[in-house]
């Protein structure tokens, strides 16, 4: 599993897809953390003494702060793959299609001893399409029921009882998949351990990208060779000139 | 005759000397006086400090419950001096303790008067208001369903002690700096102390939010008692955004008190109302202007203080206020299932989420270990894996 360091690269993150998830994650890890500070027990909470009231202060503010940079995060990223030419081909690329129910059951198969060689995947992974769109659904549910309990009064004790107890059954969901599913597969992986850079260089390198995403690897391939062969024509036409 | 008193006489030179030195002695008694103490002078004209500051004073007793109690008789004169009825004499609240040993001693009353001049009337002092007051609160005895209930329900002592006056060694520094002007005017140095001290005292909360929740919860805990008294037990504060706070030590946001006895709405802790009496200031009536009072929900809508509880608790019991408004029991067993079906539906997705993930990361470390295991026997017998 060696990724020599003169070995070609290809683009898995753009800039504005690193710094989307920057601000995701930076935010997300503030929230999990000011979040479940409520959750405490009593003797965990004990241990703040007199600067506790200080502390639980800035929980709110920070909780509140990083609320407002992931909601904004969100929202752009929904302009993002709508409007931007880039965005259009994540999400396009992104959406399921049978052939991920077809490429998890290789895998599966594949990982349990069942079968010889791992399936050919395309640009995202089913386990990347359903960590993707995991967020849709939690951000969705995490966002409406904290504006609801950020504008309390204007609603019924009762539906802020049903937002709190969403809010904090999301959150705990997201937080335990985020450490169980995303950090595992991108740090503790042995492919990638100690940590996949893509989401720092946004690079990812020719002989993982063909071992894991095998169908766009060709994809890419066939249109480098397109691409040159167009050059090649281009410029034979200019030679010719 | 005459002349026996003459000063030339040495008998009489002799008397003198004596006396000289008996005058001395007194005064030098009268200035070592000065030195000791004031607490050590103070009078105790009833003599009760005679026995009762020995302090292995007390005897092993049975309290109600027919449980071995240890009761001390022992006071110490000093802490009892420096406490808030320090001034008072034994008697003023212990009445009728006439013979010994004490076969008549009486429950101490605190209504009763206790022959302090009260100097906002000239009259004497008495908590008789404040008793009369709890009386007639959701904590009297005038409501009691039943006489055994009455020795349920609390009495002064369970929430006042006489404690000595503590202030911290910023405050202290203050009031030292503070009693100089009014001692300015005021002859008394003790009495000025002890006036400072009192104001000090009632100038400040002295129960931060934390204690007040647990003292409340003493009785309103315990599931046994409140099921005597057909009360919903408290359970839920704790799960609260004010319960988490407080526990961080804010005093910003509300305790027990703040909802239940608002001094701001005119209540006080002695005069703490039924939720199903009309004024008191948790009737569906008067729970907005609650949640409004003292800034804390300011702009709270109609909707806000409606339709669900400030601390939900498991144990429903259904009431009719005295409006005949029911305080719904249906009402109440709907909110409790929606908000368990929410956490059952995401026990059940985090057990499936989590185990489906958990699943997939172990069965891709079976797989790693396997194309390892085939890596290296390849790389044994010399042959490249692919």
């Amino acid at each position: 599993m060696s990724h020599g360091k003169n070995e070609r690269s290809f683009v898995r993150l753009t800039k504005s897809q690193r710094i989307q998830h920057v601000i995701l994650f930076v935010s997300t890890g503030l929230l999990i953390l000011t979040g479940f500070m409520l959750m405490g027990e009593r003797w965990v909470i004990d241990m703040f003494g007199s600067a506790g009231n200080e502390i639980f202060y800035w929980r709110g503010i920070i909780h509140r702060v990083a609320g407002v940079a992931v909601t904004l995060v969100c929202l752009y990223h929904l302009g993002y793959v709508f409007l931007q030419e880039e965005g259009r081909s994540w999400i396009k690329d992104m959406l399921p299609r049978m052939s991920d129910a077809t490429h998890a059951s290789q895998n599966v198969s594949y990982m349990l001893g069942f079968r010889e060689t791992r399936p050919k995947m395309e640009r995202f992974t089913y386990m990347e399409k359903i960590e993707y769109f995991s967020v849709y659904f939690g951000m969705f549910i995490v966002i409406v029921t904290g504006i609801m309990m950020w504008t309390e009064q204007y609603w019924p004790k009762f539906w802020l009882d049903i937002a709190d107890a969403f809010h904090l059954g999301e959150a705990t969901l997201a937080a335990l998949a985020i450490i169980i599913g995303h950090i595992f597969s991108v740090h503790y992986n042995p492919h990638v351990y100690p940590m996949n850079k893509a989401f720092i260089d946004g690079k990812i390198s020719e002989s993982m990208m063909k071992e894991e995403h095998g169908l766009w690897y060709e994809r890419e391939m066939e249109r480098l060779a397109a691409e040159e062969a167009a050059a090649a024509a281009s410029g034979g036409g200019r030679n010719n000139a | 005759m005459t002349n026996n008193y003459s000063e030339d006489n040495p008998r009489m030179k002799t008397k003198h000397t004596t006396r000289n030195i008996a005058v001395a002695l007194c005064l030098s008694i009268a200035f070592l006086m000065l030195l000791i103490p004031t607490a050590a002078l103070a009078v105790d004209d009833e003599n009760c400090l005679m026995c009762h500051k020995y302090a292995g004073l007390g005897r092993y007793a049975k309290n109600e419950e027919q449980k071995a109690i240890k009761r001390i008789f022992y006071v110490n004169e000093e802490l009892f001096r420096a406490s808030f009825h320090g001034k008072l004499r034994c008697k003023s609240c212990h009445s009728g303790v006439e013979e010994i040993p004490h076969t008549d001693v009486k429950q101490v009353d605190c209504a009763t008067d206790c022959h302090l001049n009260d100097p906002s009337t000239g009259r004497d002092f008495s908590h008789k208001s404040i008793v009369d007051d709890l009386k007639k609160s959701a904590h009297g005895a005038d409501g009691a369903k039943s006489p055994e209930l009455i020795k349920d329900l609390p009495t002064c002592k369970d929430c006042h002690t006489n404690k000595p006056y503590q202030l911290g060694v910023d405050e202290e520094v203050e009031s030292m700096r503070f009693i100089k002007v009014c001692l300015e005017c005021h002859e008394s140095e003790a009495w000025t102390n002890r006036f400072y001290k009192h104001m000090f005292y009632r100038a400040h909360t002295r129960r931060s939010s934390k204690q007040v929740v647990a003292l409340c919860s003493q009785c309103h805990a315990n599931k046994e008692k409140m099921d005597r008294h057909d009360i919903d037990v408290v359970i839920g504060f704790k799960d609260t955004f004010h319960a988490k706070a407080i526990l961080y030590g804010a005093e910003d946001v509300a305790n027990c008190l703040n909802c239940h006895a608002p001094y701001q709405m005119g209540f006080s802790p002695h005069r703490i109302l039924s939720r199903t009496d009309s004024s008191s200031p948790i009737h569906p009536n008067n729970k907005l202007d609650n949640c409004r009072q003292a800034g804390c929900h300011a702009d709270a809508q109609e909707a806000f203080a409606s339709k669900g509880k400030a601390h939900p608790s498991n144990v429903i019991v259904e009431r009719v206020d005295e409006d005949g408004i029911v305080i719904s029991q249906e009402e109440q067993k709907f909110q409790a299932w929606v908000l368990n079906m929410i956490e059952l539906f995401y026990k059940i997705l985090i057990v499936v989420v989590v185990g489906g993930l958990g699943f997939h990361r172990l069965a891709d470390l079976y797989a790693t270990h396997r194309e390892r295991k085939i890596a290296f026997r390849a790389a044994k017998s010399g042959r490249h894996p692919s």
